[in-house]
């Protein structure tokens, strides 16, 4: 019994870090149809940018989130401005060839600047647990899973609850409507480029005290997000919320009670039975082109 | 996903297509000789996965090259070293040596790093009947295919990786020996053999295996892997690591609060500060791993390359450099004492001679399966020292067992 709960907790604690990460890959897909395959070196980049701080000012890695997320804000809002929104109209071939492009750039720079060495932040309890009864919760995942889900919290009141969110969605529902009614649409899709690398800003940060990268690490990290949206239905936030529940259940149940070796397959399995049933995803939407085809 | 499936076409494309060529120019490396330099070609996984030992071998091949020149060259002559990144990818490291050896018409060949890329481009050295010394590549199969021109430049293969530790174990007195274990390891063509036979080797010597397990590569999340394996508290916890993986088990034994008596990881410990920094600066003391090299083992030239390493790179020297710096002592030996670039004859003089190196002498079995032992070693203090063999051991004394993490 012991065992299930310690699972289930560790499976949930890292999900809701997946869930962030993968929030801002969905949200970009959902507005402008594009897959920022950036975003996991977006991660990489933010991770190293902390630890790099934490090295030097010692303030605490997953706090330095609060830097980095405005930052990243604005590098996303400049990269759209001068390089994303020039594929817009093109081809969704042409987005991917593109962000895999800033995705080489920033591990290029990274390995010139930074070097090709694994870091990782260690902060005083990054090896210390709560304990709760005989279960343990690693305090790292613990702070982590919080951040994470206040910043989703928070994302889910600016799209809900504000006028600008309600433009986003508006655009990503219907985007000639919402020109109609004055919304821009250039505007809204900075705004969504923009949100998206913020929270890879937070993701990032928790990334430099959960696990050991280096610049080659955004390969894995975007397998991972794309498999989560996949599932989850590509530009739904319920949707990256629940396939990175999945994806930390999988990886945890199976390594528990099956064998390490099945986790990946496991979850591959599931998306793979989901897309059988939902071509979709499990929140996806079906648009008017689909039934067309 | 996509865009991996395109990359994945395009760079089967690339192959295909080198392939073609080098069929058309009908294979065959003939090298012209004269005067000018010996062009030595090597493809390294200098970006993706594996570009952290991709680029410590580059660092290998320069140090090795630069003293070459210096000491007046190879049968006189200045030595040339090409580098190409084959971006740790199967397809591209098999075009890159095809590249080399047919269009460049390299006169010398050196090996790339993991025994994943080394197994496919020694496949393309033997065709084209080019010798090829590989710094790393100790899965078993590369030996099993029968291959004429394949050296590998370290002490012994994977199954022989761990041989000092159960040395060590069966050394202890009886009633100080662990009784229980626990296993764990990457999906690794090297790591995994490594701790399977290790595994056999500490079951036939008493020892009984609570726990095993192997896990993919790409895992991250160590917690479960780790709270299994440790509830049924093994006194000895070896693992099968190749760097970011040991980080996370420990990081994960630290979590849940276990301390085996003996901990024994392959590769990660070997990684210096990035391995303390990783671990935590004072969790390191008493872990145990097994090594082709150390900065302080006592072989000849070895404390010419770290003070030219610590000179040039400004950090400690790693094992992956050394390794290639022992790949290039090789085949400088074998060139100069066979006097002239013939494949086959350096190859036969392989087989048949004693080569000294900075990891130690090294000698080979017909197969190119080198016939030497790793080194142990043990971070004590916060350094690492050599604890075996005894002619290269930095210290008489093994922490053991381990102190609790702090």
């Amino acid at each position: 019994m012991t065992q299930a709960v310690q699972t289930v907790a560790l499976g949930v604690l890292i999900g809701g870090v997946y869930a962030l990460m993968a929030a801002g890959l969905t949200l970009v897909f959902g507005i402008m149809g594009i897959v920022n395959v950036a975003q996991g070196a977006f991660l990489v980049l933010v991770a190293m940018l902390t630890w790099k701080a934490w090295q030097v000012t010692g303030i605490d890695p997953i706090l330095l989130a609060l830097a980095t997320t405005p930052l990243m804000f604005g590098v996303g809002w400049v990269l759209y401005r001068l390089v994303v929104v020039r594929v817009r109209a093109s081809s969704p071939a042409m987005s991917m060839l593109l962000t895999f492009g800033i995705a080489l750039t920033i591990e290029g720079l990274l390995n010139v600047t930074a070097g090709n060495y694994f870091r990782s932040a260690t902060p005083p309890y990054f090896a210390q647990s709560f304990t709760i009864g005989s279960v343990v919760l690693p305090k790292a995942q613990v702070y982590g899973f919080l951040a994470a889900l206040l910043v989703l919290g928070l994302l889910y009141l600016v799209l809900n609850r504000t006028w600008t969110g309600r433009a986003i969605r508006a655009t990503a529902q219907n985007p000639s409507g919402a020109a109609l009614v004055g919304i821009s649409a250039s505007t809204v899709a900075a705004l969504s480029f923009a949100i998206g690398a913020a929270t890879a800003g937070t993701g990032g940060s928790i990334l430099a005290v959960l696990y050991p990268f280096f610049p080659a690490s955004h390969y894995d990290w975007i397998a991972k997000l794309l498999g989560i949206i996949v599932l989850g239905g590509m530009g739904s936030l319920r949707g990256a919320w629940v396939g990175a529940l999945i994806l930390g259940l999988a990886e945890t149940i199976t390594a528990t009670y099956g064998s390490p070796r099945w986790s990946t397959v496991v979850f591959y399995a599931v998306i793979l039975l989901v897309l059988i049933v939902r071509p979709h995803g499990l929140f996806g939407t079906r648009l008017r082109e689909d039934a067309v085809a | 996903m996509r865009e991996r499936s395109v990359r994945l076409r395009l760079r089967a494309l690339v192959a295909c297509a080198a392939l073609l060529v080098s069929a058309g120019c009908g294979g065959g490396g003939q090298a012209g000789g004269g005067g000018g330099p010996i062009l030595i070609g090597t493809s390294l996984p200098l970006t993706g996965q594996f570009s952290q030992p991709g680029g410590e071998a580059r660092r290998g091949y320069e140090i090795w090259r630069d003293r070459v020149n210096a000491a007046g060259g190879l049968l006189g002559r200045q030595v040339d070293l090409r580098v190409t990144d084959d971006a740790s990818n199967q397809d591209t490291i098999i075009a890159d040596y095809t590249k080399l050896i047919t269009q460049d018409k390299v006169d010398l060949l050196l090996g790339s790093f993991s025994s994943l890329l080394n197994y496919a481009a020694s496949a393309v050295a033997e065709r084209n009947q080019m010798l090829f010394v590989e710094p790393a590549g100790a899965a078993p199969n590369m030996f099993t295919r029968g291959f004429k021109m394949l050296f590998f430049a370290q002490p012994a293969t994977a199954p022989h990786h761990a041989d000092g530790v159960t040395e060590w174990v069966k050394s202890l007195p009886e009633a100080q020996r662990p009784r229980t274990a626990a296993f764990i390891t990457q999906d690794d063509p090297f790591t995994r053999p490594v701790i399977e036979s290790l595994q056999r080797q500490l079951e036939a010597a008493g020892l009984r295996t609570v726990h095993s397990t192997v896990y993919p590569a790409n895992t991250t999340n160590f917690q479960p892997i780790v709270s299994a394996a440790v509830a049924e508290s093994p006194d000895l916890f070896a693992q099968g690591a190749q760097f970011e993986d040991g980080i996370g088990a420990v990081r994960a034994l630290r979590q849940v609060g276990f301390s085996p008596k003996v901990f024994f990881q392959t590769n990660a410990p070997g990684n210096g500060n990035q391995y303390s920094d990783g671990v935590g600066k004072d969790a390191t003391e008493g872990v145990l791993y097994s090594t082709s090299w150390s900065e302080a083992a006592k072989t000849p030239v070895n404390a010419e390359f770290a003070q030219e390493y610590r000179k040039r790179f400004n950090g400690p020297p790693t094992e992956d450099a050394a390794d290639a710096f022992a790949a290039g002592q090789v085949l400088q030996e074998a060139v100069t004492k066979v006097g002239r670039i013939d494949q086959v004859a350096l190859a036969d003089w392989l087989r048949a001679n004693e080569v000294p190196t900075i990891l130690g002498p090294l000698r080979w079995a017909a197969n190119g399966e080198p016939q030497s032992s790793y080194m142990v070693a043990q971070w004590q203090n916060g350094k690492v020292e050599v604890v075996s063999p005894k002619p290269a051991a930095t210290t008489d004394r093994i922490v053991f067992p381990k102190p609790a993490w702090p």
